[in-house]
């Protein structure tokens, strides 16, 4: 990288101290003095004329050297590049499962629009598509009907008014939570879904209460710290609202009373954690987008950033695995599942996964993991192997037990 | 701990393999600009010199009255001033280039001081990127307005290739409307580099020409036809000469004959054949992938992604996750969901579940501490009975049962 940024700084040196257009601007000016000259004394034509040649010529010259010196930069450049990029080719185009999935692929990017608060990009996205399609349709009514049928469907799939307007309630409420500090209709929100909210087991409602009482014992709209005025509002907040969450969370709502009388000295406190958490706006915002949208059954960021970020992380291991099957000509033999281990962070785990500790089988719907009455789990097909119907001892602990005995288990 | 720390740990120079075409195109760009320079150049000099000469001469034999000297001086002068005027706008192209490599540059050069996948300068890193192949997927499938305001808003302009792109999609929308003209143009001014090309759009389209004219049909046309595949079609005699007997062919069939390949050679499908072919040359060209680098990214991502459960019968998307306080998995969310069906998925050696987990009468497996919590959160749960989050069943705490996972 840095050799192509030295490479790219020389170039553009050379590019902006280039003299060829000086030269050429040179040529002119010999060639409308001597025309001048010529004009002036006609009978000296001849000799101005012949004094001109070499000038004219050495400085179409020095116009090529100065062309050819660009050539050369240009020329190191490619070299660099092709020295960063090397042995790194795209990922084979062979078979792109994608490209006939193209609807799915722009409703993925419309969604991810609307909820990134694009509202305007994403509208003039849909209805490109809309058009294009439409286009589509003149044309394939043409040619086949069958391409007709498929631009119907595609219509339908578009995101409905719904999404967006989900998606502008979700904005305007962040919107009035990170720029304003103002968390009532986060959590008039809140109130509104608490059932769903419960069910979930999210703590949502009562974060947002919180902090809304810790903001107005910091003196509320005008933040100068712990004040007579801030206590009074917070106190006066706590009892209208605390009592719903007595049942479910005394220990944190003691807490929150129980800070009043630290009120000169919080800092120092054991309530310090609550009061001056510096993170908590930002905390409580992404605790509010994760809720949003688990109830809209969709996940709290972007999927399709997650998945292009853990696209470029595997697309080395990838691409490796490429190089390394062409050179053994191996094939890889199971469709479903990718043949090597793609190095993810573990953040980008979502999911339990069990892996069969005799087959080393990633458990499936076809495939259940199964415990046995000791406790130990394995996959049915390795069970299946292992008992032939028949008792059988665990392969982990002295335990027998007969198949039958397994239950199937859920992750 | 170790095998955390090198998961998360991020390797610049692996990493950069989706930005290729960032660099490259702009160089390509730049190169193409620098030889349009070269051959004005050239142009210029070979008129130039030689008739300086002539005059030169001409005013020595004295067969020339000053008028004449003065007249072709005149035009001398006119013409170095028409190349300065050319030189000096490419000149400006070539600068316009160059900083926008720079910013790219820069742009992925901030990738290198970042340590780690965790970081949040990477997260902002690869939202940039994100927002550079949504741009660079929308240009190649013509949104072209929607890839403009989308950069305008996130100010990513120097990133994206929007004019490249813009101009490729209007040749190939011509060429779907039955007109050559600008892809022939096209071709012109990359001659030299079509000739490394694999495809010959050249021929390809000069071919379509003369198909035009024999579907006319009338004779005066017809003379046109042989006319133009003399001069346009057999050049090309030694590579493609199967086709251009089978051009020959097309002379005896009506257009609308059933015979093959005459039959397909007078198909209006040839058209979107050619807008393709088109699009593919342009894109080698321009070392641009021929398929959208989002749907590379995409590809490999959701594989690695997606786990058996993403599809499964048995689970809900929201509930089966790693903790219930995390969000739901993408790979389950109604966006991708459909897109990841066919994919496979990652490969795990090693199970992955909380490290106490306890199974439930119905078979689901939990963390035990994050059930027993979320249950005391929930206020229509009795004290020391336990809900299972995904189900909604509610079942005694001594009905959980350990479970050994290997």
């Amino acid at each position: 990288m840095d050799l192509v940024q030295k490479e790219h700084e020389r170039l553009l040196k050379k590019s902006k101290g280039s003299q060829s257009i000086n030269h050429v601007q040179a040529t002119i000016d010999m060639l409308q003095s001597a025309r001048d000259a010529i004009a002036a004394d006609p009978s000296q034509a001849s000799i101005t004329l012949a004094k001109l040649q070499n000038p004219v010529k050495a400085s179409f010259d020095a116009i090529n050297d100065s062309l050819k010196e660009t050539h050369s930069g240009l020329n190191k450049y490619t070299k660099a590049l092709d020295k960063l990029f090397k042995d790194r080719p795209l990922p084979s185009t062979e078979h792109d499962a994608l490209s006939s999935q193209d609807h799915l692929i722009n409703r993925a990017i419309a969604m991810h629009l609307l909820r990134e608060g694009q509202f305007p990009v994403a509208a003039t996205f849909l209805s490109e598509m809309e058009q294009k399609e439409h286009l589509w349709a003149s044309q394939s009514t043409a040619l086949t009907h069958t391409d007709t049928a498929a631009a119907l469907l595609k219509i339908g799939d578009v995101p409905s008014t719904d999404i967006r307007n989900e998606f502008e309630t979700m904005h305007y409420i962040l919107r009035e939570l990170r720029e304003n500090n103002n968390l009532l209709p986060a959590i008039e929100w809140s109130r509104e879904h608490k059932d769903a909210l419960e069910a979930r087991g999210s703590n949502l409602e009562f974060e947002l209460c919180r902090l809304q009482y810790v903001w107005l014992f910091h003196g509320g709209q005008n933040q100068q710290g712990p004040s007579l005025a801030g206590r009074q509002a917070a106190l006066e907040y706590a009892r209208r609202e605390f009592h719903t969450f007595l049942s479910r969370y005394p220990r944190e709502v003691q807490q929150l009373m129980g800070a009043m009388a630290f009120f000169p000295n919080l800092q120092a406190s054991p309530y310090r954690a609550i009061f001056s958490n510096a993170s908590a706006w930002y905390d409580v915002s992404h605790s509010f987008t994760r809720e949003f949208c688990s109830l809209l059954g969709l996940c709290a960021e972007s999927p399709l950033y997650i998945a292009a970020t853990a696209g470029a992380i595997a697309l080395p291991t990838l691409l490796k695995l490429q190089t390394i099957m062409k050179a053994k000509r191996t094939e890889w033999t199971t469709q479903n599942e990718l043949p090597v281990e793609i190095p993810l962070p573990p953040s980008y785990l979502y999911h339990s996964i069990f892996v069969c500790p005799v087959s080393k089988e990633q458990a499936t719907d076809q495939n259940p993991p199964m415990m046995m009455p000791c406790g130990h789990v394995i996959a049915e097909e390795s069970l299946n192997r292992l008992s032939r119907g028949n008792r059988f001892k665990c392969p982990y602990c002295p335990n027998e037990s007969h198949p039958r005995e397994a239950k199937k288990l859920y992750l | 701990m170790a095998s955390e720390l090198t998961s998360t740990k991020l390797n610049a120079e692996n990493h950069l393999l989706l930005d290729q075409p960032l660099l490259r195109l702009p160089h390509e760009l730049a190169r193409r600009n620098f030889k349009s320079v070269q051959r004005i150049v050239e142009r210029e000099k070979e008129y130039v010199l030689p008739a300086l000469k002539e005059v030169t001469n001409a005013s020595f034999s004295e067969i020339q009255n000053p008028e004449q000297t003065l007249a072709a001086l005149d035009t001398m002068i006119s013409r170095m001033q028409g190349l300065k005027r050319k030189m000096e706008n490419l000149q400006e192209e070539e600068k316009k280039i160059h900083l926008q490599s720079q910013k790219r540059i820069q742009h992925l050069e901030s990738l290198y001081n970042i340590p780690s996948l965790a970081d949040v300068k990477y997260d902002m890193w690869s939202r940039i990127r994100l927002d550079r192949l949504l741009a660079d997927h929308m240009l190649r499938s013509g949104h072209t307005e929607s890839a403009r305001q989308l950069a305008q808003e996130k100010g990513i302009e120097d990133l994206v290739d929007l004019n490249v792109f813009v101009q490729c999609q209007g040749i190939a929308e011509n060429l779907h409307r039955g007109e050559t003209k600008d892809a022939l143009q096209w071709c012109g001014e990359n001659k030299a580099a079509l000739k490394k090309s694999q495809y010959n759009l050249e021929f390809e389209l000069r071919l379509q020409q003369y198909i035009e004219m024999v579907r006319v049909g009338d004779k005066c046309k017809l003379i046109d036809a042989r006319m133009h595949a003399k001069k346009y079609l057999t050049p090309y005699l030694s590579t493609q000469s199967v086709e251009i007997h089978r051009a020959a062919g097309l002379l005896a069939f009506p257009q609308d004959t059933i015979v093959e390949p005459y039959r397909s050679l007078y198909s209006l499908d040839r058209w979107s054949h050619l807008a393709d072919l088109f699009i593919r040359t342009h894109h080698e060209l321009l070392s641009v992938p021929s398929r959208p680098l989002l749907h590379i990214a995409l590809q490999a991502g959701l594989s690695a992604l997606k786990t058996p459960s993403c599809h499964s019968a048995f689970s809900s998307p929201s509930a089966n996750s790693l903790s219930i306080a995390t969000s739901v998995c993408p790979i389950c969310s109604t966006e991708l969901n459909e897109l990841a069906r066919g994919m496979p998925y990652a490969h795990h050696t090693k199970s992955y579940l909380e490290n106490d987990p306890i199974v439930l009468p119905n078979g689901r497996i939990y963390g035990q501490q994050r059930l027993l919590d979320m249950s005391k959160k929930l206020g229509s749960v009795e004290a020391g009975k336990v809900k299972d989050p995904t189900t909604g069943e509610v079942f005694h705490e001594g009905e959980m049962k350990k479970v050994f996972i290997m």
